[in-house]
């Protein structure tokens, strides 16, 4: 089952929104909290599960007028993404030299 | 009156604001280094920890002209790999330069979202033994199963059980009369052609039909014929017999995720510490020395001679250090010695099953994660 994501806009606070995920967790959350957190945009990031016996998340971002929550949150997950990348071939290089001076 | 207006530049204004990043001894854009020390080191302290949170908010030092934002190439500079060991069965690798939310998330796909092969149904046709059938089913689940997992689908409720998503082992001991035996895991034989238990016909004229529909037999495929589906190790004690019991039974292994069960977990378990730091903060000598070495249960610390009948204590080797935190127990001692965590520095272990090497598993878990990341990404703009 793919998960489904929803754009809620904040009514009284502008460039403000929540982002619920159905069936994610801290996995997801925790990261793309501390992604978001990075981003010189991003004045307000959190993340939370409203109830455990619940399996959705809650991302609530506020930006300035630079950027809008929309846009901060496809970046955080963009930027995520090619961090993965270059974490995933780094470590498959580092195996393949280990494996390689370890059979003298 | 000439001292009053001679600053050390012009003497045009009166009031010259004066910085202090135009002293020569200052280095510009770094942090002091307590602010620095608050930044990348939790210190553990006697009773608890501090300095535990991670400061990312780009603008935290903006007042003092640091830039804290962490761009992507930042990262890509600062992360490095160092596998320390690497077997068949676990792993222990240095990860530096990521978060600990990063860090968090491997862990908890390695332990729950990595799928693997498990026993999920028993078919007992027969069972004398005194271990009752839903005992024994209950470890035939447990018993991994060196069957890469990603060569099989998932099977849904409402799918016919085949060569593509079931693997059929089989089960029969007996015991001779006047002895005992064990069962062992080795005895559970793999029915590359599928179920041969048939099922029970409605009517009684149509062809007998088993509890599997396997189209093909699933030595065929090339990474089977080589390697043949068993157990990852030989022996586990499934049951024990006494005279004349016998167990005969066929156990269906699907493909299921350790969120459901614990069994389908293809890690005993997945853990990551922070690098240890151990300082002394003054001298320790003699017999004082002798003591930290004694107090110490992972020997972290040594003695040196420095000549003269004097010695010295040194920090040997700090990666071993558990934080027992027995050097900082007692009066005095925390003046002496301070433990400290590298925040970016993760030690992660990893311990396989035997399902899959432990590089494979943690290379499946970055790949699951990337996943995760596909499916969150809004496509609206």
């Amino acid at each position: 089952c793919c998960s489904r994501v929803s754009y809620e806009r904040d009514t009284k606070i502008i460039n403000a929104a929540s982002f619920i995920i159905e069936r994610e967790e801290h996995t997801i959350g925790n990261i793309v909290r501390m992604q978001l957190h990075l981003d010189e945009n991003v004045l307000f990031a959190g993340y939370k599960l409203p109830h455990p016996l619940q399996y959705k998340i809650i991302i609530r971002i506020h930006t300035t007028s630079q950027s809008s929550p929309m846009q901060a949150y496809n970046l955080a997950i963009n930027d995520l993404d090619k961090e993965l990348d270059h974490l995933r071939s780094a470590f498959e290089d580092e195996i393949a030299n280990y494996s390689s001076t370890r059979e003298y | 009156m000439n001292e009053k207006e001679n600053k050390g530049g012009n003497n045009d204004e009166p009031n010259k604001k004066f910085s202090i990043w135009d002293l020569p001894d200052v280095p510009m854009g770094q942090l002091p280094p307590h602010l620095q020390l608050q930044k990348t080191r939790v210190v553990c302290k006697a009773d608890a920890p501090i300095h535990t949170d991670n400061i990312s908010y780009s603008g935290a030092y903006a007042s003092i002209g640091v830039d804290n934002s962490v761009h992507l190439d930042l990262f890509r500079d600062n992360f490095k790999v160092n596998v320390i060991r690497l077997t068949k069965e676990d792993m222990e690798f240095d990860m530096i330069g990521i978060d600990p939310a990063l860090a968090n998330a491997f862990r908890r796909i390695l332990i729950s979202e990595v799928p693997t092969m498990a026993i999920e149904k028993v078919l007992i046709a027969y069972n004398t033994s005194v271990v009752q059938d839903e005992v024994l089913a209950h470890r035939l689940g447990l018993v991994p199963l060196k069957a890469d997992p990603r060569l099989f689908e998932y099977l849904s409720a409402n799918d016919t059980p085949n060569e593509k998503n079931t693997i059929v082992f089989k089960l029969h001991a007996t015991c001779k009369r006047g002895e005992r035996r064990t069962v062992y895991s080795e005895e559970l034989k793999w029915l590359p052609k599928g179920s041969e238990l048939i099922k029970e016909a409605g009517q009684a004229d149509s062809k007998p039909t088993t509890y599997t529909s396997f189209t093909c037999s699933q030595d065929m495929l090339p990474e089977f014929s080589e390697d043949p589906i068993s157990p990852s190790e030989d022996k586990i004690i499934l049951a024990k017999l006494g005279s004349k019991q016998e167990i005969e039974l066929e156990a269906h292994a699907v493909k299921g995720l350790g969120k459901t069960h614990a069994k389908w977990s293809p890690v005993a378990t997945a853990w990551y510490r922070m690098l240890p730091e151990v300082l002394l903060l003054e001298d320790v000598e003699d017999e004082v020395a002798e003591e930290l070495v004694r107090r110490c249960p992972d020997k972290v610390f040594d003695i040196e001679d420095i000549g003269h009948g004097k010695k010295r204590a040194t920090v040997a080797r700090p990666r071993d250090c558990r934080l027992c935190r027995e050097c900082v127990r007692g009066e005095g001692w925390e003046e002496r010695v301070e433990l400290r965590r590298v925040k970016d520095h993760f030690i992660f272990t990893v311990e396989s099953t035997g399902v899959l090497p432990p590089e494979v598993l943690f290379t499946e878990a970055v790949k699951i994660l990337e996943e995760k990341c596909e499916r969150v990404i809004s496509e609206l703009s």
